[in-house]
C-alpha cells in the first residue's frame, strides 16, 4: 500500500510519514496530499485517526518522523514549527466556539490572527460575509451558548476557513449532529471546501462522509494504514472487517442523470424523489442502499412500481450479518442479503441468473 | 430533601458565625460613633489599610496569574509540587510566616543583610505591610486562578492556535477571559485576606501610626487600651466590617453581570 500512497508525491501539498510509541500503541503512518484534494481517514475507535490529526497540526510531536507543507519543512528531528504557525486548521467534534464572543467575533478573531491579518473593522465586516456563506448572516451577534448545536458547527466551519488554512483536518464534524442536521452540514462544508479549494483531511467512521466529501480514502487500523485509494475502489473490495462493516452497503458511484444515478456499466438506481431534487442534473453521483432492500427473484417481476429491476448472475454466496449475503455480477456488484429459508426457496447456487429489485424510496442519493 | 438531624447543628454553626457580629453592634456606641469614625486614629489606619491591600492585590495579580498558568499547564508531578508549596502560606500561623519573612528580610537576615549594605532597609516600613500582605494572599489568588485555569482545559487554546494566533494573543483574548470568573474570586479573596492581615504584619511591619498601623492593627491598639478606648475599638471594628460587606456586595454585582 506504501508505495500507491508515495505515488502521488510528485505534486503533493502535505506529505507526512509518522512514527510514536505511547505504551503498548505504535503509530507508523505515511501519507500524502494533493493540492485541492479531500482525504477520508477511516477506522475504528483507538486506530490513531485523531492522533495523526495532532501530528500533523503541530498539536503533539513524534517521536520520529517529517511533515512538510509546500516543500516547508514543519515537523522533523530537531525542528518544530509551533501550530499558529502551520497554517493547518482543525475542526473537531465540538465546535469549541470562543464562548465569551459572539459569532462574529469568533470569526473575526480568525481573520485578524489568520492568513489574512485584516484589522479589527475590516475583520469583522469579513466576518458577517463568512457568516452569509454558512446561512447565519442574522446571527453574528449571537453568543455560542443562544446557537444551536448545528449553528455552532456552522459558525466554527466559517471560522476555520476563515483564517485560510492551507489544509483543513476535520475530526468527525459532523458526529455530534443529529440526524436531520448532519446532512445539511455535511454538504456546507462539500461546498465550502470547493469555493475555497481548500485542501482537507477528514477523519470520520460514516460511510457517507467519504463517499460525499472526499476523493481518496485511507484506512488506519492499529497505528498503520491498511488500504488505500479511491473511495469506490475501497469499498468494493475491503480488505479487513471494519472496511467491510462500513462497506455493508451498496455503493454506486457513476454519474447523475435525470434524477438517478447512472453506475459504470451502464445501469440505472433511480433513487429517492427528495434526494433526487438535491442532485445537480449532471455530474458526478452516488447511490446507497442496503444489501436487506434487494428483492431477489428467480422470474422478472411484472410490478410498475417506482424501482429498479435488473438481472445478474449470482457470483458468491457467504453468511451475512442478517442472514445470507448474495453476491451478484455487475461493475460495481451489488449485494443482496436475504434468509437462508429464502435461499433454499427459490433454489439459488453459484452461478444463477436472478431479478433482483430495489424500490427507488429505499436508495439514497448524494452529489459528489 | 435535607434530614431533619442536620437542621441543630446548621443552625449552631450559623449562630457562631451572626452572633458575635451581632453582639458588636451592641457595644456601638451610636451616638459617639461619627465622631470616632472620623477622628485621625480612624482615617488614617483606613487609608493605609486600603492603599496596602490595594497595591498587594495588584501584585498578586501580577504574581500570581503567571504562577498559576505555570502550576496549571504543568506536568502534573510538577504542578502537585508547585501547588504544595504555594498553599503553605496558607496553613501557616500568619504569625509564623511574619518571623518567616524576617528571618530572610530582617536586619540580620539572609537576604536582609545584603540590602542593608546596599541601603535598602525593609523591616518596619509601609513596603514591609505590603509585602506581608502579599505573602498571606497570594496563595488565595493561585489557587482560585489556576482551579479556574484547570476546569477551562487548553482545547479551546489549541482551537486557537490552529487559527493562527500566538501565546500572548492566545493568552490575553482566550484564555484571560475564560477565567475571567475564578479571576475575579480570587482577586475578591486575596483583598480581603490583605485587609484582614493582622499576624504577619505586626511582627514583620510593625504598629508604627501612619506608616505601618492598618486597620487590624489599630483594632488592636485601641483594644489594649494605649491611649484610646474600647468604643474606639468597636468602631474601627464596625468600619472593617462595613468595607469588606461593601467590596463583597460590589463585585457580587459585577461577577453576575460578567456570568450572566
Amino acid at each position: 500500500m506504501t508505495p500507491a500512497l508515495w505515488k502521488s508525491a510528485a505534486n503533493a501539498l502535505l506529505e507526512a510519514n509518522l512514527q510514536l510509541t505511547r505504551g503498548s500503541f505504535t503509530l507508523d503512518v505515511q501519507l500524502t496530499l494533493a493540492p485541492g484534494e479531500v482525504l477520508a481517514l477511516l477506522g475504528p475507535n483507538g486506530s490513531g485517526k485523531s492522533t495523526v490529526l495532532d501530528l500533523l497540526a503541530g498539536l503533539a510531536t513524534p517521536d520520529a518522523g517529517t511533515v512538510t507543507i509546500d516543500g516547508a519543512v514543519l515537523t522533523a528531528p530537531g525542528r518544530f514549527v509551533p501550530p499558529e504557525r502551520r497554517a493547518i486548521g482543525l475542526l473537531g467534534q465540538d465546535s469549541l466556539l470562543f464562548p465569551h464572543l459572539s459569532a462574529r467575533a469568533n470569526v473575526a478573531f480568525a481573520l485578524r490572527v489568520g492568513d489574512a491579518q485584516l484589522n479589527a473593522s475590516e475583520a469583522r465586516k469579513e466576518a458577517d460575509r463568512w457568516l452569509d456563506r454558512v446561512g447565519l448572516k442574522d446571527f453574528g451577534g449571537s453568543l455560542p451558548r443562544a446557537l444551536s448545536g448545528g449553528q455552532q458547527q456552522r459558525v466554527a466551519l466559517a471560522r476555520a476557513l476563515a483564517a485560510g488554512p492551507r489544509v483543513l483536518l476535520l475530526d468527525e464534524p459532523m458526529a455530534a449532529l443529529d440526524a436531520e442536521t448532519a446532512p445539511f452540514m455535511r454538504q456546507l462544508i462539500r461546498e465550502q471546501l470547493a469555493e475555497t479549494g481548500t485542501s482537507a483531511i477528514i477523519v470520520t467512521h460514516d460511510i457517507v462522509d467519504a463517499v460525499v466529501l472526499a476523493n481518496r480514502v485511507a484506512v488506519l487500523h492499529d497505528g498503520a494504514l491498511i488500504d488505500e485509494g479511491t473511495t469506490a475502489e475501497v469499498l468494493a473490495a475491503p480488505r479487513n472487517p471494519f472496511v467491510a462493516a462500513l462497506a455493508g452497503v451498496n455503493l454506486i458511484v457513476g454519474t447523475v442523470q435525470s434524477g438517478g444515478v447512472v453506475a459504470p456499466d451502464g445501469r440505472m438506481f433511480w433513487v429517492r424523489p427528495a434526494d433526487a431534487d438535491d442532485l445537480d442534473a449532471t455530474g458526478p453521483g452516488a447511490a446507497v442502499f442496503r444489501p436487506a432492500s434487494v428483492v431477489v427473484q428467480t422470474e422478472q417481476p411484472r410490478h410498475a412500481s417506482p424501482r429498479n429491476v435488473w438481472s445478474a448472475r449470482v457470483t458468491a454466496i457467504e453468511p451475512g450479518s442478517g442472514g445470507v449475503r448474495l453476491r451478484t455480477s455487475g461493475d460495481p456488484e451489488v449485494i443482496a442479503e436475504l434468509t437462508p429459508a429464502a435461499v433454499a426457496d427459490l433454489g439459488l447456487q453459484l452461478g444463477s441468473t436472478v431479478w433482483l429489485s430495489v424500490k427507488a424510496t429505499e436508495v439514497s442519493a448524494y452529489r459528489r | 430533601m435535607i434530614p431533619r438531624l442536620l437542621y441543630l447543628p446548621a443552625s449552631i454553626g450559623l449562630a457562631l458565625l451572626v452572633l458575635p457580629l451581632a453582639g458588636l453592634l451592641l457595644q456601638v456606641d451610636w451616638p459617639g460613633l461619627p465622631a470616632l469614625l472620623l477622628s485621625q486614629e480612624a482615617l488614617q489606619p483606613l487609608g493605609l489599610s486600603l492603599a496596602t491591600a490595594s497595591v498587594s492585590t495588584v501584585l498578586c495579580l501580577l504574581l500570581g496569574v503567571p504562577l498559576a498558568v505555570v502550576i496549571a499547564r504543568s506536568q502534573p508531578r510538577v504542578a502537585g509540587l508547585l501547588r504544595a508549596l504555594v498553599t503553605v502560606p496558607l496553613v501557616l500561623p500568619p504569625l509564623v510566616g511574619g518571623i518567616a519573612l524576617l528571618s530572610l528580610l530582617g536586619r540580620g537576615g539572609v537576604l536582609g543583610s545584603t540590602l542593608e549594605l546596599a541601603g535598602l532597609r525593609i523591616p518596619f516600613t509601609t513596603a514591609a505591610v505590603v509585602i506581608a500582605q502579599t505573602f498571606v494572599a497570594l496563595p488565595f489568588l493561585v489557587i482560585a486562578v489556576e482551579g479556574a485555569l484547570r476546569t477551562a482545559g487548553v482545547r479551546y487554546e489549541r482551537v486557537a492556535a490552529t487559527l493562527g494566533a500566538g501565546r500572548g494573543t492566545v493568552f490575553a483574548r482566550i484564555t484571560l477571559p475564560l477565567v475571567a470568573p475564578g479571576l475575579l474570586a480570587g482577586t475578591v479573596l486575596s483583598f480581603a485576606r490583605a485587609l484582614g492581615e493582622f499576624g504577619a504584619t505586626a511582627l514583620f511591619a510593625g504598629n508604627q501610626a501612619g506608616v505601618t498601623r492598618t486597620m487590624p492593627l489599630a483594632i488592636y491598639t485601641a483594644f489594649n487600651g494605649s491611649g484610646v478606648t474600647t468604643d474606639q475599638a468597636v468602631a474601627l471594628s464596625l468600619l472593617l466590617i462595613a468595607v469588606a460587606v461593601i467590596i463583597l456586595v460590589l463585585v457580587g454585582t459585577r461577577r453576575a453581570s460578567v456570568l450572566s
